[in-house]
């Protein structure tokens, strides 16, 4: 395997090179600014942890295919699926130099949980999110054709027996959504996983499953099948698309983190920042042209997901949700690695 | 959705005039079918820039003709060089090879082309008759369901393993065992990984299968001249076109045998996350469980070859059933049909039978279409495909082992999937030599983990108890079903006990 | 039973072989418990029902064979596996070179390393004769798998001085 990447970088290189023969001959580049001299003088390599063609991918383009023309370089993403992201990570933070020409785009909620379950073989000390592009919140909901309309119907069914929650996997921001509302409401939750949100649509769909727990992207856009009954975020984005479903803390008075189960975001080596604070700034910077920039939503456009969606929230920020998402994730810890059922 | 005979000869003649889409369709489709790693999935995502700037009805033909089409592509080089280009195609060089290897392989191709173009039609027809009853099979048919259908699958271990008992019964729990390397489907705790990141997700099936059968295959094979016999190739000493209406015939006169596997696939595809491998194994143990030559399987038997591919082919029709009717993709292509249609803003669901009906029911037009079309296009191929089987081994094994690593990197893009296709070729090689059934291994690897996962699914919503798997009236129905399937060839040899001696040499050798 | 099957069975069972299989199945089995000896119930329930079944059958071929020895009806060799004796070297050669296909397509990319390993197999395989058939056979699949599997459906694999030379000129 390594000698397979040592070999993409040499193609890096190559490929780099050509590009910045092409951009010096058009001499139109975007930026001058004095600092990071010469940043970037090639591509750079974005490790992407889920499939190529999958939401992540789509995202990533509509982001970078913008972002070229800020920050003057093209990106390239290349992909390691599997073991539900850990793949990915554990590639980039073994194989990427800390020089500020190799990202990660992942899905911040369920890989930082996959670290609470089982932690990683680098140190998480290492790596950081630096920006989180889109916030997706988690969701309870049902089949149109279920008996419950509303969350309270669920709740109260719940108290009675069981309810068998479909979920993408455990270790997902929308189960600890639905894990919270259980222990907060005393109704009885079992968790599914059905590994995906296509076979968790399925479950739910075909009334194997009672409820289900996604991000909401899934569901919305198909409103004639599901029907949306919480949101565990602290503010509902689609109210117009989503039945006008309450936030589990307006309908329930509690005091929950949000639970954004769907937060793409782009992360670094920590030493990169740390060896090239004015890299980083030029990154920060363009970065911030692409959500002013219009060519950027239309080119969201094409994902097909909602624009309320997208927000450019910056380091702190996604640690601060990163942070929240592992508390949370500890409380249920025992549940999610099957120490206790 | 009552729609009357004029709407539906209608629809007939929009698809029709879609023809310069399906021909091409049918083409690439071949071709992607028969090329291990590729498939029509991501066949399609590789050509959605061209895909999504078409029209929808036209994008939508396009895509079905592919997938219709690539199901049967994937049976040519499993018959062929015993090489089954995706999981769907598994059971069909059980009987199609060794018919190659007898000299039969235009015969054989023919004969599958005809079963999978009779079982994809008459199944599409079904669906687009019985399409508001089909769609309820995917609200009865749960996890609980799935573990029995599941079982009719792998109790084809133990029919394999009757000539031999005990080793193909450790081939086949060899082979489960090595299916359930990955995370466990709701812990995710990592077994069996050997502490490989790339096998968290389980065996990836590409790898295995063309390990197992071809690369297996193409080193056993270089000690013989060609992948035929010397007797078959006498055989296939007789030029033209006899071959392929022999083979016309022999599957013409099994109509019944096409029907009832085909209603299996139907059945099966309809459910999401089933598929064609569970169908197509299913199909051939039915098949042989009631066959009134049950010994002649793996000997390169008409109805073994023709059992799995109606079967595989019914499916195809199926799965388009739940993506139409509620809206969730039966499987991987279906799910990629979905992305399509809603980046026209098409919404699928029951509503779409009533806001634009030629979109809800043009899929199936054109899979019976495309059908039809490869009645014409596909079986003249027949006679010219089968000449592949007497170029000297010299070449075929060097290029069956190059092109299949190729197919094992393709869909995931990792090298570790080449070292693995590698490893389950020695695997294969060992097991061939010292007769243990390399089938039987596939069937563990491919169902094993399926089956788990049903399993499962099924324990943690009954929260452990193990009563749940008899706790639905379509299940039990089904494990009564399976009981008499199991029953039946002791029941029959009892009975008949001197049918025996019929097969001299050793099925699925 | 027919008679060549009497006969078969007079002759020795070569058991060395036949073993293989289930003593590596045996090997993966116990590795496998130990990987689950921990976990929780549902990583174990379906491997530890197998596993013990795949046990058993390996412990009763491994009696079965036991006996086969001591009555003289078996022998401790490896003949089915590598018999015809003839055709070891070409076996292993095209051994070693599908190992070594695997570990050089990373450097020299998918076109060059399929032209090497197809052209050398088949030259092996063929004791050096037709050399010229060979060679242009082996590059034209090389060329024209360059062009289905990279250039015409854009597969992420390796590139390597000819890929890069390609993209370069186009």
């Amino acid at each position: 395997m390594k000698d397979f990447d040592n070999n993409l970088d040499r193609r890096t290189v190559l490929k780099g090179g050509a590009a910045l023969a092409g951009a010096a001959a058009a001499s139109s580049l975007p930026f001058g600014s004095a600092f990071a001299a010469g940043y970037p003088d090639r591509n750079i390599k974005v490790y992407v942890p889920t499939r190529e063609g999958g939401g992540a991918d789509r995202l990533l383009r509509s982001v970078t295919g913008v972002w070229k023309n800020h920050i003057g370089t093209n990106f390239e993403p290349s992909f390691f699926p599997g073991a539900a992201g850990r793949v990915g990570y554990e590639k980039y933070m073994g194989l990427a130099k800390d020089d500020m020409y190799e990202f990660l785009f992942g899905n911040m909620g369920p890989e930082v949980l996959n670290w609470v379950v089982k932690k990683p073989t680098f140190d998480l000390n290492d790596f950081q999110y630096f920006a989180q592009v889109d916030s997706d919140p988690g969701i309870l909901f049902v089949s149109r054709r279920s008996k419950f309309k509303t969350v309270d119907d669920i709740i109260a069914e719940g108290k009675k027996r069981t309810l068998n929650v479909g979920v993408s996997r455990l270790a997902h921001p929308a189960t600890l959504g639905a894990l919270a509302l259980a222990k907060h409401s005393g109704a009885k939750f079992n968790p599914i996983p059905l590994s995906g949100g296509k076979n968790t649509r399925a479950g739910v769909a075909t009334g194997e499953m009672d409820l289900g727990a996604l991000p909401s992207g899934g569901i919305v856009n198909r409103a004639k099948t599901f029907k949306v009954v919480l949101m565990f975020s602290h503010t509902n984005p689609l109210p117009g698309r989503s039945d006008n479903a309450p936030t589990m803390n307006a309908h329930f008075g509690t005091n929950m983190p949000s639970l954004i189960a769907g937060s793409r975001a782009f992360g670094i080596k920590k030493s990169a920042i740390a060896k090239h604070p004015d890299r980083f700034a030029k990154v920060e910077e363009t970065l911030k042209k692409v959500f002013a920039d219009p060519a950027f939503k239309e080119a969201y456009a094409k994902t097909k997901s909602p624009w309320e969606y997208v927000g450019l929230r910056n380091a702190a920020q996604a640690k601060e949700y990163a942070d929240n998402i592992a508390k949370i994730g500890a409380e249920f810890k025992d549940l999610l690695a099957g120490k206790q059922t | 959705m009552e729609y009357d005979l004029t709407f539906f000869t209608e629809m007939l003649g929009r698809t029709l005039a879609l023809w310069w889409v399906l021909i091409p369709s049918i083409f690439l489709g071949l071709i992607v079918g028969a090329i291990p790693g590729f498939s029509a999935a991501n066949t399609i995502i590789i050509l959605l820039p061209l895909t999504l700037a078409l029209e929808p009805e036209i994008g939508l033909t396009f895509m079905v003709g592919l997938y219709a089409s690539s199901r049967m592509g994937a049976g040519i080089p499993a018959i062929l060089v015993n090489i089954p280009g995706t999981a769907g195609a598994a059971a069909t060089p059980l009987d199609g090879y060794p018919m190659t290897k007898q000299g039969r392989g235009q015969q054989a191709l023919s004969m599958s082309f005809v079963a999978s173009i009779a079982g994809g039609l008459f199944t599409t027809i079904i669906a687009l008759i019985t399409l508001p009853w089909l769609s309820q099979v995917a609200f009865y048919l749960h996890s609980v369901e799935m573990i029995v259908i599941m079982f009719f699958g792998i109790s084809l271990i133990a029919t394999i393993a009757a000539r031999d008992t005990l080793k193909g019964l450790i081939a086949g729990f060899f082979g489960l065992m090595i299916g359930f390397i990955g995370t466990d489907v709701v812990y995710e705790t990592p077994r069996g990984t050997f502490g490989f990141l790339e096998l968290y997700d389980k065996v990836p099936l590409i790898p295995a299968l063309v390990g197992l059968f071809a690369i297996s295959e193409a080193f056993a094979v270089i000690e013989k001249q060609s992948i035929v016999t010397e007797r078959g190739k006498a055989a296939m000493q007789e030029p033209g076109w006899a071959q392929t209406f022999e083979g016309v015939r022999i599957a013409v006169s099994k109509w019944w045998h096409i029907i009832w596997n085909s209603l299996i696939g139907l059945v099966i595809g309809v459910v999401p996350g089933a598929g064609a491998a569970i169908a197509s194994f299913v199909a051939y143990q039915q098949s042989k469980t009631y066959s009134k030559t049950p010994e002649l399987y793996g000997t390169g038997h008409v109805e073994g070859l023709i059992a799995p591919e109606s079967a595989n082919n019914g499916v195809t029709s199926g799965t388009l059933v739940p993506l139409l009717v509620i809206g969730i993709p039966g499987g991987a292509t279906a799910a990629i049909m979905l992305v399509v249609l809603q980046f026209h803003g098409v919404t699928v669901g029951p509503d779409l039978f009533i806001t634009s009906p030629e979109l809800a029911f043009g899929p199936f037009t054109a899979m019976a279409v495309t059908y039809a079309l490869m009645i014409l296009t596909v079986l003249p191929l027949a006679r010219y495909m089968s000449h592949i089987t007497v170029v000297s081994t010299v070449y075929m094994a060097p290029i069956i082992i190059s092109f299949t690593l190729v197919g094992s990197f393709v869909p995931r893009a990792y090298l570790f999937d080449m070292n693995l296709a590698l490893v389950f070729g020695v695997i294969g090689y060992v097991a061939r030599k010292t007769g243990y059934h390399v089938a039987a291994i596939l069937i563990g690897v491919i169902l094993g983990p399926l089956m788990e996962t049903f399993f499962l699914r099924a324990m943690k919503m009954s929260q452990g108890d193990i009563m749940v798997l008899f706790s639905s009236s379509i299940g039990n129905t089904l494990w009564v079903f399976l009981v008499i399937s199991l029953a039946l060839p002791y029941v029959m040899n009892l009975r008949g006990g001197k049918r025996e001696k019929a097969a001299a040499h050793d099925p699925y050798g | 039973m027919a008679d060549d099957a009497e006969a078969q069975e007079k002759k020795r069972v070569s058991i060395g072989s036949e073993l293989i299989i289930p003593v590596a199945a045996l090997a993966f089995t116990v590795y496998y418990f130990y990987t689950i000896w921990d976990a929780p119930w549902t990583a174990q329930v379906a491997a530890f029902i197998v596993g013990s079944v795949l046990i058993l059958l390996v412990v009763l071929i491994l009696i079965k064979s036991f006996r086969q020895l001591s009555r003289g009806d078996g022998e401790i060799n490896f003949d089915n596996l590598i018999e015809p004796r003839s055709y070891i070297p070409k076996r292993l050669t095209l051994l070693g070179l599908t190992i070594a296909y695997i570990f050089v397509v990373p450097w020299m990319g998918f076109t060059i390393t399929t032209f090497l390993f197809l052209s050398l197999a088949m030259l092996v395989l063929s004791d050096f004769t037709k050399k010229r058939l060979i060679l242009s056979l082996s590059a034209t699949l090389s060329l024209g798998g360059y062009l289905l599997f990279i250039v015409a459906f854009k597969t992420r694999f390796p590139a390597g001085p000819f890929e890069n030379l390609m993209n370069g000129l186009f």
